[in-house]
């Protein structure tokens, strides 16, 4: 099978003054169509740099990366943006809604972009929330807020979906719904979704599961039998 | 410390704080390079009157014995008089066949501390025994003169010369006009020439009379009083006139010259350091409430309210005293170059500029007054954070749907960034506002700028292609019967149509309102002159009352059909009171007259059939020959050359284009600027938002789009708002600068309008391109990151 994202020999260093910064370390990984994957590791492990990298945020200093047969890692910033637009959904700990969007419009905002959109009303429902589709971001929950987020990137029917601590601002109970979101989006629409978290109990869920430590891609677990998000617990 | 971080954070966003200090910058140059010049002219003036004694008051008469004149010394409140002889000669300069034009001015050489003495330049003072005259500088220099040199003129129809032995001027002809119809000094064709009395009589009949007189009051004497005590005495010698220094023309336009550069060394700056404020007071107040977190930890460190407080208000005073200094120092270095463009239209002693301390002082504590009170007013939020609540993120942004969601058809044409734009436009009123009446301001400045340049071109042109259609024009020196001369010029060579002019003076009164004005009388069916309404109809000249300008009926308190008192000392029986109806009111650009028709006038001043000029139509190649034969009649005072006129008017008009391009620049700028700020502020207000959408996959130019609508959505209604504006701006331009001479148009031209539209489209267009540059360099990584 093709992977979908491929990373060959991938460092990301920065120059802070006279000290150089070793984010990444000669990462090596592959992400396949439909999988979930979970990458776990402590604050400051450089799985952000990673994801913002997969994600065209950023670029590595070294190495070579690919979506499919395009190399990233040779793209320019028009390049770069219209990965973004059309291939990735990302999905952040804080929301990054427009707060004087509607979840509706801020879904529709992502959607008018995209080549192939998905129905934004179809999204709302998907999250439950098409009866607060004319709510401002400012009155919704934290879980809304971010349930807002995820169907906005959905809605431009991405092939990989990016999710940087997702459930890091949420109670327990917001969190799991968020997490069988992802699982169901995953699973019907044979996407890849690939999440950041510190929280070891998230890893559960996951198809396979990368652990990152100081910049180092340490240690990749297959998991069999990965638990469904209503059965785990932290 | 905290200085450092105060100088970067000002480093981080300079372009903004350049903006603001040019903003001051250009407002404080105006402020001290006019009132300097303002007050160089006022200092020469002043200095200049006093020295060469100038006159209070001035008489002209036809004919007056010296013996006679010293006698009005005993008038009560007559401090001094002083009897003159004034002709305007015709000068030959050879190889030259433009009308050249000296007035001689007869003085005494042995009076002491004479009135309107004469302050001599080069040369040595006038003798009684030789043809002998000291001539004005501006004439002087103009046509190349040299001390000693012979200058030919033709006096009483005959050529003489006269040696110039001295250069002077006096304060009676600082702004030295020929005729009131005349804008500008012109020094090559118009002069100034003093002469000794005992001289110039020999060159005129009058012999032993005199025709003007001027004197001074003594201290607190009435001029109004003296006037009544004097006019009995001069009636006998046929009095013309008699005016207060107020209304002298080289003094009233000096006047009015002081008073609209006060006006603007007020309004100007005022204008510009608000806008200067208001951009530093939004500054100020969103960066405190980007760093309430900092402002938080000096708090929770113990930084007392003070320092904190001084330490952002440092940025308002480092602004300040930068914009001061700058333009304090560039206002007075404009201030010399500016002086010198005075000296060439007001000739006085003295007028030079030197440095002055006290504007750089003012310039400073001016711009240092609206810094700080700007600034304090964006800091003073920081006076009621409590430390653990400043550290705490301030209350998120809310959305709201506004008004405008109800106008559905409006609502469902727009795109989700035009949607965010419009919210955020009543999200951020007070930005909104701002940038509307910035965009405004740019828009109606332009505007006016475009419309004065177009109205004053049709001031002028309108008067001398549509009005005054003649070819040539021949004044002459005493009224003489209209039929006798027409028959002659008709017979001139190259000439096809003749039409007569009775330019009489008269005081027009009207309850307590009264007004010296010229009452031209233009025969019914004339073609050479045409009397003009405000759709540029012909309207005929009346032969039962008067047609006035608008400006005259305002200053008369008129409107059609009043009857007004005519007074004229050409009527037959001066003291007999006549009235005459006012039929009908005209627009007049160029002069202040009443109408008539030539006949109704002359049997209404009831002194036969006079005329005091002619109108030609005539070839342009016998011009010449119709200027040689009459140069040397003594009956013949001017000949007027339309084309000459209209290439000298159109000359003039070049130095009137810098100063309407400086005003556009000044529009241009501010309107930049202000457009410049507002999106750099709110680049770094909706950071968060702008790279999330970034993040989205949107370019760079898509995200910048939201801003832009925003801006363009204000700056639509601002310009229309702008429209109203600049007709306001406009009349109250034309209230402050109309004067007797001539009186500025109010209505603004459509080309103007579309010039201010692209203009300011297109300065607001290369503002934003300025902004965009800066959202292309937002690090999307930073930005997600933190928490908004």
């Amino acid at each position: 099978m093709q992977p979908i994202i491929t990373a060959k020999n991938l460092w990301k260093t920065y120059q802070m003054g006279e000290v150089t910064v070793v984010a990444l370390k000669d990462i090596h990984l592959k992400l396949y169509e439909g999988e979930l994957v979970v990458i776990l590791g402590p604050s400051g492990s450089g799985k952000s740099t990673l994801l913002n990298i997969i994600g065209g945020m950023d670029k590595a200093s070294n190495g070579e990366l690919y979506y499919r047969d395009t190399p990233l890692h040779k793209a320019d910033d028009k390049q770069l943006t219209f990965y973004r637009r059309n291939d990735v959904g990302f999905v952040f700990q804080f929301y990054n809604l427009m707060p004087n969007l509607t979840a509706y419009e801020n879904v529709y905002l992502s959607a008018q972009i995209s080549q192939s959109p998905l129905p934004v009303e179809e999204m709302l429902e998907k999250v439950g929330l098409s009866d607060r589709a004319n709510h401002f971001p400012s009155q919704l929950s934290g879980g809304q807020q971010q349930r807002v987020a995820l169907a906005r990137a959905l809605a431009k029917n991405p092939a990989i979906l990016l999710c940087d601590e997702p459930t890091g601002a949420l109670d327990f109970q917001a969190s799991i719904q968020v997490l069988k979101l992802f699982k169901d989006f995953s699973e019907t629409y044979r996407k890849t979704v690939a999440i950041i978290t510190h929280n070891a109990a998230i890893a559960q869920i996951a198809n396979r599961v990368f652990y990152l430590k100081d910049g180092m891609l340490n240690k990749v677990e297959r998991n069999e039998n990965p638990l469904p998000p209503e059965r785990v617990s932290w | 410390m905290l200085w450092k971080k105060m100088i970067r954070d000002l480093r981080e966003n300079k372009g903004a704080y350049l903006a603001t200090i040019i903003i001051i910058v250009i407002g404080l140059m105006v402020f001290t390079s006019f009132s300097m010049v303002m007050d160089n002219l006022r200092l020469s003036q002043q200095s200049f009157y006093k020295n060469q004694n100038f006159a209070d008051g001035f008489i002209e008469v036809q004919a007056m014995p010296p013996s006679e004149i010293e006698k009005l010394q005993d008038i009560q409140g007559i401090n001094d008089v002083q009897g003159r002889l004034v002709k305007d000669v015709k000068v030959l300069f050879p190889n030259r066949d433009e009308n050249v034009y000296l007035r001689l001015v007869s003085v005494d050489p042995a009076k002491k501390n004479p009135i309107n003495g004469v302050q001599l330049k080069q040369g040595i003072p006038l003798s009684n025994k030789e043809m002998n005259i000291l001539i004005d500088n501006k004439f002087f220099e103009a046509n190349n003169l040299k001390l000693n040199e012979e200058i030919e003129i033709i006096a009483d129809g005959k050529k003489r010369a006269l040696r110039i032995i001295g250069v002077g001027r006096s304060p009676e002809f600082i702004y030295a006009l020929r005729t009131s119809s005349d804008l500008y000094p012109s020094p090559e064709s118009f002069g100034i020439a003093y002469i000794p009395f005992e001289v110039m009589k020999t060159l005129f009949p009058e012999r032993e009379t005199m025709n003007n007189i001027v004197f001074t009051l003594r201290p607190g004497a009435d001029y109004d009083n003296v006037k009544e005590r004097l006019k009995p005495e001069l009636k006998p010698y046929g009095l013309k006139s008699i005016y207060p220094r107020k209304d002298q023309t080289s003094h009233l336009l000096l006047t009015q010259e002081l008073k609209g550069l006060e006006a603007t060394a007020r309004v100007l700056p005022l204008l510009f350091l608000s806008i200067a404020g208001m951009i530093l007071y939004i500054m100020l107040k969103r960066m405190v409430e980007q760093q309430r977190g900092q402002i938080g930890i000096l708090k929770a460190f113990g930084y007392t309210h003070k320092e904190i407080l001084s330490h952002y208000m440092s940025y308002a005073l480092t602004i300040g005293i930068l914009g001061g200094i700058i333009g304090g120092f560039l206002g007075i270095a404009l201030s010399f170059p500016f002086t010198t463009l005075y000296q060439t239209y007001f000739n006085m002693p003295g007028l030079t500029s030197k440095f002055s301390p006290l504007y750089l002082v003012l310039s400073i504590l001016l711009s240092l007054g609206f810094s700080l009170f700007a600034g304090y007013q964006g800091c003073k939020g920081i006076l009621i954070l409590q430390p653990a609540e400043a550290m705490r993120p301030p209350a998120p942004p809310i959305g709201k749907k506004t008004w405008l969601e109800k106008i559905t058809i409006f609502w469902n044409m727009l795109t989700v960034q035009g949607k965010m734009a419009v919210r955020n436009m009543s999200r951020n009123k007070s930005r909104s506002i701002f940038i509307f009446l910035g965009i405004m301001f740019t828009f109606s400045l332009l505007g006016l700028t475009w419309s004065m340049n177009d109205l004053s071109q049709r001031m002028l042109f309108d008067q001398y292609e549509k009005v005054e259609t003649y070819d040539v024009k021949v004044s002459l020196s005493n009224p003489l019967n209209q039929k006798k001369v027409s028959r002659e010029l008709n017979h001139f060579p190259g000439v096809t149509r003749v039409e007569a002019m009775a330019e009489i003076p008269v005081t027009l009164k009207n309850k307590w309102y009264k007004k010296d004005v010229v009452l031209l009388g233009i025969p019914e069916d004339s073609t050479l002159y045409n009397i003009l309404d405000k759709n540029y109809n012909k309207v005929d000249p009346p032969k039962n009352g008067l047609l006035i300008s608008e400006r005259l009926a305002k200053l008369l308190g008129t409107e059609v059909g009043t009857k007004l008192n005519v007074e004229s000392l050409m009527i037959k029986d001066p003291d007999k009171a006549k009235q005459l109806e006012v039929v009908g009111v005209i627009p007049q650009y160029l002069g202040l007259n009443a109408y008539m028709d030539i006949n109704s006038l002359q049997e209404f001043l009831g002194q036969g059939e006079l005329a005091t000029s002619f109108m030609l139509r005539m070839d342009e190649e016998s011009i010449a020959l119709l200027q040689n034969e009459f140069r040397k009649s003594a009956a013949v005072s001017g000949i007027d050359d339309q084309t000459e006129r209209l290439a000298q008017t159109k000359e003039l008009m070049a130095s009137f284009y810098g100063m309407i391009f400086i005003l556009a620049l000044i529009g241009i700028i501010t309107g930049f600027a202000i457009i410049y700020n507002s999106s750099v502020i709110t680049l770094s207000e909706r950071s968060h938002e702008l790279a999330s959408m970034m993040v989205l996959g949107m370019t760079p130019a898509e995200v910048l789009s939201v801003i832009t609508f925003e801006q363009w959505f204000i700056g639509i209604f601002a310009m229309l708002a702008g429209i109203p504006m600049s007709q306001i701006l406009l009349i109250g331009m034309s209230q402050s600068i109309s004067n007797d001479v001539y009186t500025m148009p109010t209505n603004i031209t459509a080309s103007s309008f579309l010039i201010a539209f692209f203009v300011t489209a297109a300065s607001i267009w290369i503002a934003q391109r300025f902004a965009g540059k800066k959202i292309q360099k937002l690090s999307l990584v930073d930005v997600l990151k933190s928490r908004e």
